[in-house]
């Protein structure tokens, strides 16, 4: 099976974030951005599926600015076969559509029979991406996945926890995947495989090659404006009480009187 | 300006989606005096006439067997009804089905798209801004969205669900050959429906009453299952509790579970990791209850309680049962 994970690197977890200069975008200066979040979970399913099935290929891609590198070669040392980097332009990386575009654009020339990401990203949270990737491409696609499994010749057996109650699907191949939780949590990467992906090849695709393959559609249409911290909160107000009756008292008249969370 | 806005609507037999009557608050004021709403559903004669009730000038359903309704096949099916209906705008709830088919319908249907939005404005025709938060409900980013058409999946919870006005709007029936063209062979198999009993699923809940490892063992989470039936909330656990066995994993709030945003959180006996916060902060108000002052959980805490969770748990369930007029059950 040629699996093909989609990555977008994210700040790692701890990072504080602070809005840029202009206020328009998160301040990257200073952030490492990882592969992390859903993206790693999807990494492991494909470990996890090539481990099943026999002569499988994980092939890692990622669209954005020269950071992607680190993230894919973080899915290299953890066991990806291969990795492609999608350049983007200055301005519009972040449209989740346009990202959409470049990664099924660039799949014109990579084969794959599963497409893996993250049922969103740890960053913008859109769930956008894996969807209208499959779209472009006419293949289904599922969001909010787990467990992944092999299921006869050439399909694949998985659920999906909705709002009703955990979907079991099965489907044929090529389809696309979003990435909840794979069987396991993701592994990490042994140190020697580390050093190793220090050297693995990177295949490029520059943004000129994309601009020129999406023609018309390669201008962003969702254009961060503004990126800015909620005011902290100012602490817990702490309920003051002798017994515990006198603390649910408290509690439940300012939940109704102050928050008005219910009547 | 006469913005037609449509609706993606989510019903199962007569009932509509609590996410979808958000939607058509949101339609309403987004087509104002002069535009017009309309809404299109994967479903039966009875699913168009609870949609009518909400008001729709027009409405467009198909009937699609629950175990193909797919992503793909929803996107063209809501294309189609777009195209006819001549909408700019397409509205849709935030489900997780409505998230999935966020990014399908909009590349269908050459449209810029955002999820998880908690406002949306038009600011002239061809352009929009909408707020949403990001990075688990630590920071919000607006975004410009430009072009004749968008598509926008809206937070769960974050818009009151509109009241029912009545009418009685042409109903258009959408040929299901529009599927044919459709490749692939996914079939749902089977739906395990959530394990609720009685109350909301975690991820439609408006209040969440969720567990920790402070609740010391398996048998009290009882405790916590009685304060969120007298709420009428649904139950939601630490990855401690479920890594421990006491509770289901599907009930797992956080970075590895489910992110939860409910008008109200209450977290007992829980310390507040970052991998729990991310999947809770965005609630609107949180409460604490915790033995440790200085839990973490209090940093993002609206109301505190420190005190033992096996004491105060029980009396605010009577609590609450009292002012709520419940009798003990
Ligand atoms: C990759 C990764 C992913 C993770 N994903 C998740 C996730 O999705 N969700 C998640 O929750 N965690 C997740 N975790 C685990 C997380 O780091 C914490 O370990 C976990 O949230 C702790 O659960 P807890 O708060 O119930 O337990 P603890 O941290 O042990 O806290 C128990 C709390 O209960 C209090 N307490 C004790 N007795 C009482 C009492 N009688 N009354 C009241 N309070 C009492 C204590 O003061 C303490 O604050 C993840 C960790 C990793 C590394
Ligand atoms: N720029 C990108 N490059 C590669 N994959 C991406 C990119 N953006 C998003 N994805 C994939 O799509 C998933 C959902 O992202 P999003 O729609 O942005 O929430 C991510 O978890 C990734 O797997």
């Amino acid at each position: 099976m040629e699996i093909v994970v989609l990555i977008k690197p994210v700040p790692e977890s701890e990072t504080r974030l602070r809005a840029s200069p202009d206020g328009r975008r998160l301040d990257s200066e200073g952030v490492r951005f990882v592969l992390a979040g859903y993206d790693e979970s999807a990494v492991e399913q494909a470990l996890l599926l090539k481990e099943n099935v026999p002569g499988s290929k994980v092939h890692a891609i990622s669209f954005g600015p020269a950071r992607c590198g680190e993230a894919l070669r973080a899915a290299i040392a953890l066991g990806a076969d291969a990795a492609t980097w999608i350049e983007a332009p200055p301005e519009g990386s972040d449209d989740p559509i346009l990202a959409a575009r470049a990664l099924a654009s660039a799949l014109s020339s990579i084969p794959y029979d599963l497409l893996l990401g993250g049922k969103h990203a740890g960053d913008d949270e859109e769930g956008i991406v894996v969807g209208a990737v499959a779209e472009l491409l006419g293949i289904p696609s599922f969001g909010s996945v787990t467990d992944v499994r092999p299921a006869g010749p050439s399909g694949l057996a998985f659920q999906r926890p909705t709002e009703a109650g955990i979907e079991s699907w099965e489907t044929s191949l090529p389809c696309a995947i979003g990435l909840q939780q794979a069987w396991n949590d993701p592994r990490t990467a042994k140190l020697p495989n580390i050093l190793r992906s220090r050297k693995a090849p990177i295949a490029k695709v520059d943004w000129p090659t994309v601009a020129k393959a999406l023609g018309s559609e390669s201008s962003p249409r969702s254009l961060s404006e503004e990126f800015r911290l909620p005011a902290p909160r100012s602490g817990a107000k702490m309920i003051e009480f002798q017994t515990p009756e006198e603390a649910a008292e408290k509690l439940v008249r300012l939940l109704r009187e102050e928050a008005k969370v219910f009547p | 300006m006469t913005p037609t806005v449509l609706v993606i609507a989510e019903t199962s037999g007569a009932a509509v989606a609590g996410p979808t009557q958000e939607a058509f608050g949101v339609a309403r004021s987004l087509a104002g005096a002069d535009g017009s709403v309309v809404a299109v559903t994967i479903g039966g004669p009875s699913a168009a006439r609870s949609l009518a009730l909400l008001g729709p000038k027009e409405i467009w359903v198909a009937d699609v067997p629950p175990e193909s309704i797919t992503s793909g096949a929803v996107a063209i099916l809501a294309a189609q009804a777009a195209e006819e209906s001549r909408a700019e705008i397409a509205l849709v709830g935030g489900t997780s089905f409505g998230r999935d088919l966020t990014g399908r319908l909009a590349v269908r249907w050459g449209a810029a798209a955002a999820t998880g939005v908690t406002e949306v404005a038009i600011v002239r025709p061809g352009a929009l801004r909408v707020r949403r938060p990001v990075f688990g409900g630590r920071a919000t980013e607006t975004r410009a969205l430009t072009g004749p058409r968008a598509v926008i999946a809206l937070r769960p919870h974050a818009f009151p669900e509109a009241p029912a006005t009545g009418g009685a709007p042409p109903i258009h029936v959408l040929d299901p050959s529009l599927l044919s063209a459709s490749k692939g062979g996914a079939r749902r198999r089977s739906l395990a429906p959530a394990e609720t009993g009685s109350g909301p699923s975690l991820a439609d809940a408006a209040i969440v009453v969720a567990g920790g490892r402070g609740m010391r063992a398996a048998e009290n989470f009882r405790l916590i299952e009685e304060l969120a039936r007298s709420l009428g909330a649904a139950v939601g656990a630490s990855r401690a509790v479920t890594d421990a066995g006491w509770r289901p994993s599907s009930l797992q709030v956080g970075q590895t579970g489910r992110t939860v945003s409910p008008q109200l959180y209450i977290a007992v006996g829980i310390s507040g990791a970052i991998q729990h916060l991310v999947g809770m902060v965005s609630s609107r108000t949180i409460v604490a209850i915790n033995t440790d002052p200085g839990a973490p959980i209090f940093k993002v805490a609206d109301y505190g309680i420190v005190g033992d969770a096996l004491a105060i748990v029980p009396a605010l369930t009577r609590e609450i049962r009292r002012v709520r007029g419940l009798s003990e059950t």
